[in-house]
């Protein structure tokens, strides 16, 4: 009688462990999750020169946070999104890190939302062991070398926006295989890092597709009549200005070269691909091209879902940027569900995320989304052009490669 | 070259309507008024409200602008300055003070969002905008290889005409007159019967409306309305403005605007984009060297 009682006993452990085993839908304990809560910290640019973006980003994680809850949390655990503005400067941006970090205790770290920030955040993250997950940093050198201009691979910073090396090239790429301009000038805000880093990429992709680069006129964010350069470069006669600035700076940009006559086209970068600059610019913007890692019309399947429940959420479409900040939390997510957190070990549950984060394969608005060997996205670009009453309309779309 | 030569007097009506405010006030207070900027913002994110968001003609808009910035410069005064000058604090006070006025006016239009509550100053938060095409007629014209655009050929006259009309006022006017008095020997002003309290309320709401209308042009004819316009574009700038022109001058602040636009746009031409602001604050260092007093400024007692 006892052997049997102990038979049981033992059937049932083996039962109990390997259902433990398999529970929650990921391979981790659903009962460690059960009741705990998965702190993130996320460091946005609500206001300042990033402003234009940031509140789209948060939106976007806002909606997947609430949508995740809702559904039942991550194995159980409710995800906690805190969103500090760092007014779109970098040492705000490092003070909230290291707050997030050491204070809050967060177990991951979103943003920031400008490369400019990205510099002195992601550095701070991958010394503390903080998985950072960049939305929105476009610039050069942002994964895997945060630590620039040393090249060893930063192991905790990974980033789900479409980098600048890969926008601008596809873009120009688009625009010279359909309608073969010869000149072009550029027009680059020289102080800041993300504008500057898509000005050189210019530089170094025009000559591959015949185009000859009359001029790069630099200029600051901050100067209070942007007329005189647009003189300079309307004077030259391109057949495209290429434009690499942040905030409202293409809009002004646009609008002046068209008062002017110029009837160009206008090439950019992610700075291109929000519904402020495409409103702002107006008919002025008619047809200016950019390369986008998200299109409001994209037929993949849980983008349909995202852009309702985010219209119905915030009275209004969604961009791109809500379309990455919404993709970030979906990530870290299913990486947490995958991780087998303690909630009792920091650091180690940081690794654990890091190490699943390297694994995640979902579906997202921003389509199929994995990350690369280097932390950095693999994902389908849209080459997308401004409908003249702040929209967009899709040009190409460029398979993942 | 002539496009360029249009550019630059544009900006320099900005920089001086905006600077003539500056410098008004340091004429009488011998103070900095640093909210300044924040005055000029707020003079162009109130008249979009208006009219985007409450629905009011262009036109009453921008005298509601430019009234909310008269008004802003009775809080400065009744808040920033009047406390601290009872109180004998020293000069650097009121320029702390008005730097955190400023703030507090910045930070309340950019948290302004639908929604929150500054939701009826202001609901962009952080995003630059534009008044909406058709509010207000603008032809642009294509003459002889120039580009001449309406808004900002008006602003020239408009802002020539506004400083030489502040210039009879403090020449030939009663009110001239005992905003000179103040200026000279704020005591004296007072033994002669002079209201200075009163006097110096009427200096703020004068530069802070000229400040707003300042905003309001910039904003509509540069397509150009944000929370940051003001620290961005010309707070740096009127204050070299009005060292230029010799600290507490009105006709110095007008020349020391038109040349800086001057200046800044001959740098990019000649010289190159990128070394623009570097030029101009040179130009302005050279300036200083040769000339410490700025244009006008050899008899400081004459000021304003």
């Amino acid at each position: 009688m006892k052997r049997t009682r102990l038979i049981s006993v033992l059937v049932a452990a083996i039962v109990a462990a390997a259902c433990g085993s398999t529970g929650g839908g990921g391979g981790t304990s659903g009962n460690s999750y059960a009741g705990k809560t998965i702190k993130l910290g996320a460091i946005l640019s609500i206001t300042g020169a990033g402003g234009v973006y940031g509140p789209q980003s948060r939106d976007g994680m806002n909606l997947a946070v609430d949508q995740i809850n809702k559904g039942g949390g991550v194995n159980g655990a409710q995800i906690t999104l805190t969103v500090s503005d760092d007014a779109s400067l970098q040492t705000q941006s490092a003070q909230v890190a290291q707050t997030m970090i050491q204070s809050d205790q967060d177990l991951a770290l979103l943003g920031p939302t400008l490369s400019n920030s990205a510099v002195a955040v992601h550095p701070l993250a991958e010394n503390q062991k903080t998985p950072i997950l960049a939305v929105s940093t476009t610039g050069i050198n942002i994964v895997p070398n945060c630590n620039f201009p040393s090249t060893v691979a930063c192991r905790y910073v990974f980033r789900d926006s479409l980098g600048e090396e890969t926008a601008i090239p596809d873009n120009i790429q688009s625009y010279a295989n359909d309608a073969h301009p010869s000149t072009g000038v550029l027009l680059v805000a020289q102080d800041d890092k993300f504008s500057s880093d898509g000005g050189k990429i210019v530089e170094a992709t025009v000559a591959k597709y015949n185009i000859n680069l009359l001029k790069t006129i630099k200029f600051n964010k901050a100067e209070a009549d942007l007329s005189p350069y647009v003189t300079t470069a309307v004077g030259l006669h391109p057949d495209v200005i290429f434009i690499t600035s942040l905030g409202g700076i293409p809009a002004k940009i646009m609008i002046e070269a068209r008062k002017q006559g110029w009837q160009g086209q206008f090439l950019g970068g992610n700075g291109f691909n929000t519904a402020t600059v495409s409103k702002n610019a107006g008919a002025a913007g008619m047809g200016a091209r950019s390369a986008s890692a998200w299109y409001l019309g994209n037929s993949f399947p849980s983008n349909a879902d995202f852009v309702t429940a985010f219209k119905t959420a915030f009275g209004h479409d969604p961009d791109q940027f809500a379309a990455q900040g919404y993709t970030a939390i979906k990530i870290l997510a299913d990486a947490a569900r995958r991780a087998n957190l303690t909630f009792s070990d920091l650091p180690g549950d940081r690794d654990k995320l890091r190490a699943a984060m390297e694994t995640v394969n979902i579906q997202s608005p921003l389509g199929p989304f994995q990350f690369t060997s280097t932390h950095d996205v693999k994902q389908t670009v849209w080459v997308i052009k401004m409908d003249g009453a702040g929209g967009f309309t899709l040009v190409h779309e460029i398979k993942a490669s | 070259m002539g496009q360029q030569i249009l550019n630059a007097i544009f900006i320099g009506s900005i920089y001086a309507l905006f600077a003539v405010g500056y410098t008004l006030v340091f004429g009488v207070l011998d103070i900095l008024n640093l909210a300044h900027s924040a005055v000029f913002t707020l003079g162009a994110a109130v008249t979009y409200t208006l009219v985007v968001n409450h629905g009011q003609s262009f036109w009453l808009a921008c005298v509601l602008g430019i009234v909310v910035a008269a008004l802003m410069g009775l809080v400065i005064e009744y808040v920033c300055l009047r406390p601290l000058r009872r109180r004998r604090a020293p000069p650097i006070a009121a320029l702390i003070s008005t730097i955190g006025l400023a703030l507090i006016i910045i930070a309340a239009i950019e948290q302004g969002r639908p929604g929150t509550l500054f939701a009826w100053l202001w609901v962009d938060g952080a995003n630059p905008v534009t008044m909406p095409p058709g509010t207000f007629p603008n032809p642009t014209w294509h003459v002889a290889g120039l580009t001449l655009e309406a808004t900002k050929l008006a602003v020239i006259p408009i802002s020539i005409a506004l400083m030489l009309v502040l210039g009879y006022v403090m020449r030939y006017t009663q009110v001239g007159r005992g905003l000179r008095a103040v200026a000279e020997n704020p005591r004296a002003a007072r033994l002669m019967g002079v209201d200075v309290d009163r006097m110096i309320a009427l200096t703020l709401i004068i530069s802070s409306a000229l400040g707003g209308l300042a905003g309001i042009l910039f904003g509509v004819a540069l397509g150009d309305i944000s929370p940051y316009i003001g620290r961005d574009s010309v707070e740096v700038r009127g204050l070299a403005v009005i060292v230029l022109g010799g600290m507490g001058s009105i006709p110095g602040a007008v020349l020391g605007g038109y040349l800086l636009g001057l200046i800044e746009v001959l740098a990019v031409v000649l010289l190159g984009s990128n070394v623009r602001a570097g030029v101009a604050f040179a130009a302005l260092f050279l300036m200083l060297v040769l000339r410490p007093q700025g244009f006008f400024g050899a008899q400081l007692r004459e000021r304003i």
